[in-house]
């Protein structure tokens, strides 16, 4: 009987070629994951620990040799009132920004979901355009907006005869941190808005209906119904929020360079400053490690909070 | 119901001022670029008495279009790029129960907490090394890097979701995994393709540190940075720094008008 001697045969040869497609599987696996591994390497966590290393020695643009330096970079952070001052500043965009972007945001988007449903496109359109604007345009338009001699905004106050800050909007150091701020809420309310309403409009629409039997409409129905049911959403936004407001940059490079006597001053500027402008790299590695333990704590409360979503 | 309209009037008023307070800075740019130096000195406020293109032609003549031109390059570039490269990478995760690849992709997913702020030095370092600063391949390798993790999340979860029979079909007609990505995933995942890619343009397009640090020469330089120099090109002719800004903003605004529906549900993405 052939068939008898073949058969033990066959099993052999399919285990075989069974391994050999796997073998292929993997293979090909590798070279589809090997470019996406490779780039993320090579420019973010390789420049990660780096930077963690880095924050050990003393070195710069001049000195290019790495010093061995122990804490002291560290020790220096801690003693420096500029540090401090920047890490406030993030703070003051953070919760600026949390109560204005997220809280407006919130009011704009619970008008266009319940109140205007008809007009909703063309305010969503307006509010949302300044967030595919760059920030450094924005900086700049605002910039000229608020300059003392030609900005439209002096023209008005002095029409109405109020009399605008003799410094300047961006030149007086105890209102200039506040100005950014306000620069920053026109620039992504609209970007919270249109989260939120991507959230209000998951809400059942029976849910208000029954809510309306037992007469509970307008601000009832919005503080019962509508912000339960987006909570997690604005557990999003708020966090979305937070990390933008430690990442700020642009906005203050392009509009105060972080002065007027570093009063604007933020971690991201103040990094720059240190590495590129003051050739300070070792130390400006050290301020780079609180950012980024700042940013990877943030980064894994939204990785939970997305995924509960 | 008087209550109601009331309710109505208020509701209306709140949001149309927030609108205008979100038009006006742009509107004024567009017509401080139309008005002569004396004018927008002496009055801030008004029209411009004639409308002339003087101050665009100034604002031109520093290179804006080599500033357009490389921030299309370098943006288009980098999408192609974060598109392809994290597609391939989220196929394969999304295809696997392993637990070395779970670990690959929360190894990814991580990537999306560093912040590019924080790693400044050693990149400027790294780059400079290898030679490639003032190259625009200084700022599409980086920006590809960093659209990466978000990216392989949202396609991930993309390609959980799409049907197995197409793939079944192309592995039986004896087509590799690699080929089967690209022949046969890819070309049928269109809108997370067209979401993640509108996405990473809005950001990449208005990329300004890396791109600050990487680039210094004039032809080199993309919009963020290139705009930045209008200030110190033009000292005190404020028309043709509007008008610059007006070149580098109304291109991008108009696309956003016309598709603002798609700009909306990819950048919404992000609260997912």
């Amino acid at each position: 009987m052939p068939g008898a001697t073949l058969a033990p045969t066959v099993p052999i040869h399919t285990a075989d070629k069974a391994k050999r497609t796997q073998y292929s599987a993997r293979v090909s696996a590798l070279i589809l994951l090997a470019p996406a591994l490779g780039l993320c390497a090579v420019f973010i966590f390789i420049p990660a620990i780096l930077a963690i290393l880095g924050s050990f020695f003393t070195f710069g643009i001049t000195s290019r040799a790495w010093e061995p330096a122990g804490l002291s970079n560290y020790a220096k952070v801690i003693a420096d009132p500029i540090f401090w001052t920047a890490l406030r500043n993030n703070l003051i965009i953070v919760i600026g920004s949390i109560v204005f972007q997220v809280g407006i945001g919130t009011i704009l988007a619970a008008i266009l979901d319940r109140g205007l449903p008809r007009a909703s496109t063309v305010f969503r359109t307006v509010i949302f355009a300044p967030m595919v604007v760059s920030a450094v345009a924005v900086a700049l338009i605002w910039q000229v907006i608020l300059d003392p001699n030609v900005g439209a905004l002096n023209a008005i106050i002095k029409a109405v005869s109020l009399t605008p800050p003799q410094l300047g909007w961006l030149g007086d150091p105890t209102i200039s941190i506040w100005v950014v701020l306000m620069i920053a809420c026109w620039q992504y309310t609209g970007f919270m808005m249109v989260l939120i309403l991507a959230g209000l409009q998951g809400i059942p629409k029976e849910l208000y209906e029954a809510a309306s039997l037992d007469g509970a409409r307008g601000l009832t129905a919005f503080r019962h119904i509508t912000l339960p049911s987006i909570r997690n959403v604005l557990l999003v936004a708020v966090l979305i929020t937070t990390i933008g407001g430690f990442k700020v940059f642009d906005l203050i490079y392009a509009t105060t360079q972080g002065g007027p006597a570093n009063a604007t001053q933020v971690l991201g500027t103040y990094i720059y400053l240190q590495a590129f402008n003051l050739g300070n790299m070792g130390y400006a590695n050290a301020i780079s490690v609180v950012l980024l333990c700042i940013a990877v704590m943030l980064g894994w409360l939204q990785l939970k909070s997305s995924r509960r979503a | 119901m008087p209550h109601f309209t009331r309710a109505k009037v208020l509701m209306y008023g709140f949001v149309s001022l927030w609108s205008l307070f979100v038009m006006l800075p742009l509107l004024w740019m567009v017509l401080a670029s139309f008005k002569t130096k004396r004018e927008l000195f002496m009055d801030p406020l008004g029209l411009p008495g004639t409308w002339t293109f003087d101050a665009f032609e100034r604002a031109w003549g520093v290179g804006m279009g080599a500033f357009l031109l490389n921030s299309v390059i370098v943006t288009a570039a980098s999408v192609a790029l974060i598109v392809v490269v994290s597609g391939m990478a989220a196929y394969v995760l999304a295809r696997s129960d392993s637990r070395w690849l779970r670990l690959v992709y929360l190894l990814i997913v991580a990537g999306f907490a560093v912040p590019v702020q924080a790693v400044l030095v050693p990149l400027y370092q790294m780059i400079s090394g290898a030679g490639m600063l003032n190259s625009l391949a200084a700022i599409v390798l980086p920006y590809a890097a960093y659209g990466i993790p978000f990216t392989t999340v949202l396609f991930y979860a993309f390609f959980l979701d799409f049907p197995r029979e197409m793939e079944e079909a192309a592995r039986l007609d004896g087509c590799s995994r690699i080929r089967t990505f690209f022949s046969v995933i890819l070309p049928l995942s269109g809108p997370a393709v067209a979401s993640a890619a509108i996405f990473q343009a809005v950001f990449i397009w208005n990329e300004f540190v890396l791109a600050l640090l990487m680039l210094n020469t004039p032809d080199t330089k993309t919009l963020p940075v290139g705009i930045i120099a209008l200030g110190g090109e033009f000292t005190s002719d404020w028309p043709a720094i509007m008008a610059g800004l007006s070149i580098a903003i109304l291109p991008i605004l108009l696309i956003f008008v016309l598709a603002q529906k798609y700009f909306v549900r990819s950048l919404a993405g992000l609260g997912k």
